[in-house]
């Protein structure tokens, strides 16, 4: 193997590899990316066995080959040569030579066929999707993806396709929930919905945020979702089970609904928590005619208060909340108003914007 | 070889209750809140045998074994008792892992009560929880952690089994799939479809076979069915400080690093919310510029950061503090939160499902 190829380039790729390789593993060639060169350029993979991505670039490749080299220090090695292009020979017993300007380095590698193979791409039918939409749907529904390693299957967002072209994903940490629905038109041929596992998610993030306004597709095989975009493949494993009967636990209306302006009942939650005694973000809202209030108590510190004014005429009421739960929905929509909706001081509390149930939050309240 | 125990008591919850009220013994208690949603906490042996399990629907208890005595769970008692345990494990090693109130993992490959063997060891802890608390729990000695927790499951209730390392792969090979820790409903009806339904038959699968099949998961499936399980014992320490940190694809002037600065604050954050019982006062930037200078910089403000855009801004605004020339180039920022403090427990917060 030997090729030359822009250094920027190189980097580039190691940069998407970094959120993927293990550090932490049994399986040391984890660590490591698969670059293999062939007459069409260069293409260098990470693999985690769950996730992997596969990023494709042009380079000079003089002879075909392919060999195994550490993520992070190749990485660290590739962002301090000093020529913008850059020259990888493999050696005998898998060294390779780096070599930029008048810098040499040769670095241990390992062998190219032990690297574990990502799954097979299958039959997936790849539907082209907005990349904008889909950065949307994951922004406002990865908060509340539960970071409780015992409840696997809530450790990914579930992606559910509706009739008439929709798509929805939902959320939930068994505390708060978060729904949205949004056109990913084309034909995804699920049988029903997939949980798609934070780390995958989080790393397409990453890629859709490269450049969002590239052309996207996504597709899902029996156990896989796949992604691919100019230069780049991504697959990943779904995580196996049932996601919970999510609609069972969003209120149809609440009896008590009133209209908030945004930005002042964030900044209000803000605030006031920061006199709420634990770490629970504890606040208390009191619904009163027109009135919003937001206080919390510190044994320690003493006191906070904040009232808004909002047109409200329903009955009067006082619910205990986590600020954090309703400050990380807040701070992902749009509007001016939200619609808050609650029912009594046990059920849940609603937020969506005002006469649009398509990105829905549902925060239970705490006893306070 | 590494010898560990896994201690675990039964029924301990209801346990607790019939040693402290005697008019409950050798009758079904169930602890549960009353309640259409509510689970069931624990259940005695005795209404164990009428079906009630922990964590089915207290409704579905009540129609099992309608005359148990039904107790609202206390959690404050059980907590004292479980420390009680704690003491009476801590007196043979500190490689204790607590996994619940009432089940821990013991490193005793060297154990400092000096006790000649692992089974000693257990025997002991069994010994001292029965004479001084008037408790029973059941305690399981293997090589790995995985083994020791089936091992104690082996003769429960209050027994001792005991799996050596010669025994291992005996022991493990008859044993259906689903004794494999993460093996549930799903991944069993998968194994069966590959003809699969014993720890032996699993064995016999290559290990490329399974990970191209199932991934992370295979390869780990690989090793419990050899008995293979590498995981410490990893004692509970109070968390002292989280952080982040990120090296960019180019290095970047101090003015660019705002994005990057506010997404490892808030991903400090979201792992600080994890630790509800420990609250984090000095927020910490760290700096590594093109030439691998490292600066650090803090600051600890009155009252601790209460909101990932509190972290975030005082972690912006150490960048002020920042003296190096303008033109100096960063090739990683960390952010991090330290100098942990005990708080308040977190209040009780209501589910939407359990
Ligand atoms: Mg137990």
């Amino acid at each position: 193997m030997e090729f030359r190829i822009a250094t920027d380039e190189l980097k580039k790729a190691l940069y998407r590899a970094q959120g993927i390789v293990e550090r932490k593993t049994t399986m040391p060639i984890l660590a490591n990316v698969l670059v293999n060169a062939t007459k069409s350029g260069v293409t260098v993979t990470a693999f985690d066995l769950d996730i992997g991505i596969v990023s494709e670039h042009p380079a000079e490749v003089s002879k075909p080959g392919a060999v195994t080299l550490s993520a992070k220090y190749v990485f660290d090695i590739v962002q301090n040569l000093p020529d913008a292009q850059v020259t990888l020979k493999k050696l005998a017993n898998n060294y390779v030579d780096i070599s930029s300007g008048s810098a040499h380095f040769k670095i241990v590698g390992m062998a190219a066929e032990e690297y574990p193979k990502l799954p097979k791409e299958e039959s997936a039918p790849l539907v082209q999707i907005s990349g904008n939409t889909l950065l949307e749907m994951i922004k406002k529904t990865q908060f509340a993806i539960s970071s409780d390693e015992t409840r696997y299957i809530l450790n990914g967002v579930y992606f559910e396709p509706q009739a008439g072209g929709k798509v929805r994903m939902v959320a939930t940490d068994g505390h708060r929930l978060s729904l949205i629905e949004r056109e990913l038109t084309g034909d995804f041929k699920l049988k029903g919905g997939v949980i798609i596992p934070r780390k995958g998610l989080m790393e397409l993030k990453r890629l859709l945020d490269e450049a969002p306004d590239a052309e996207c597709h996504l597709g899902f095989a029996e156990n896989s979702a796949l992604f691919k975009k100019p230069g780049l493949t991504m697959v990943m494993r779904l995580i196996d089970g049932q996601f919970p009967e999510y609609q069972r636990v969003i209120p149809k209306e609440g009896e008590k609904v009133v209209m908030v302006p945004k930005m002042s009942f964030l900044e209000s939650l803000k605030r006031i928590a920061l006199l709420s005694a634990d770490k629970s973000y504890a606040v208390r809202i009191g619904l009163e005619e027109n009135k919003l209030l937001i206080t919390a108590n510190n044994p320690d510190l003493g006191e906070a208060r904040d009232v808004l004014e909002v047109a409200y005429r329903g009955g009067d009421i006082t619910i205990g909340f986590n600020a954090r739960y309703l400050t990380d929905v807040l701070s992902v929509m749009e509007t001016d108003e939200v619609s808050f909706e609650l029912g009594d001081e046990h059920s849940p509390g609603v937020i969506h914007a005002p006469g649009d149930r398509s990105f829905t939050a549902v925060v239970m309240p705490m006893r306070v | 070889m590494r010898k560990i125990v896994h201690i675990d008591m039964d029924a301990f919850y209801a346990s607790v209750e019939q040693r402290d009220e005697p008019s409950l013994r050798g009758r079904p208690v169930v602890v549960a809140w009353r309640g259409q949603r509510s689970v069931v906490c624990a259940a005695s042996y005795e209404a164990r045998t009428f079906g009630v399990r922990s964590a089915m629907p207290a409704m579905r208890a009540e129609r099992l074994c309608p005359h148990a005595v039904f107790l609202p769970p206390d959690f404050t008692r059980y907590r004292a008792v479980s420390r009680q345990v704690h003491e009476i494990l801590a007196r043979h090693t500190s490689l204790v892992e607590p996994l619940s109130l009432d089940e821990a993992y013991l490193d005793v490959t060297e154990p400092k009560s000096g006790l000649p063997s692992a089974t000693e060891v257990a025997r002991a802890i069994r010994r001292s929880i029965r004479e001084e608390l008037r408790l029973t729990a059941s305690a399981g000695v293997a090589p790995n952690k995985f083994l020791a927790k089936i091992a104690s499951d082996w003769r429960k209730p209050d027994g001792l089994f005991v799996i050596r390392p010669h025994q291992v792969m005996d022991f493990l090979a008859p044993l259906p799939v689903g004794r494999i820790p993460g093996v549930g409903k799903v991944m069993e009806g998968k194994l069966a479809a590959m003809g699969i339904s014993t720890v032996g038959e699993l064995r016999a699968v290559a290990a490329v076979e399974l990970e191209q099949r199932f991934g992370s998961q295979g390869r780990r499936l690989h090793e419990l069915a050899h008995g293979i399980d590498e995981s410490p014992v990893q004692p509970e320490r109070p968390v002292q400080s989280i952080s982040a940190e990120d090296t960019f694809e180019r290095d970047q002037p101090l003015e660019a690093l705002g994005p990057t600065i506010r997404r490892l604050a808030e991903r400090v954050w979201a792992a600080a919310a994890r630790e509800p019982e420990r609250i984090g006062r000095t927020v910490v930037l760290k700096l590594k510029t093109a030439e691998f200078k490292l600066l650090t910089r803090s600051h600890t403000p009155p009252t601790p950061p209460a909101s990932a855009q509190e972290l975030v801004s005082i972690a912006l605004s150490l960048c002020g503090r920042v003296e190096l020339p303008e033109r100096t180039l960063y090739r990683l920022v960390g952010v991090g939160l330290g100098n942990f403090r005990d708080t308040a427990p977190a209040r009780p917060q209501l589910k939407l499902f359990d």
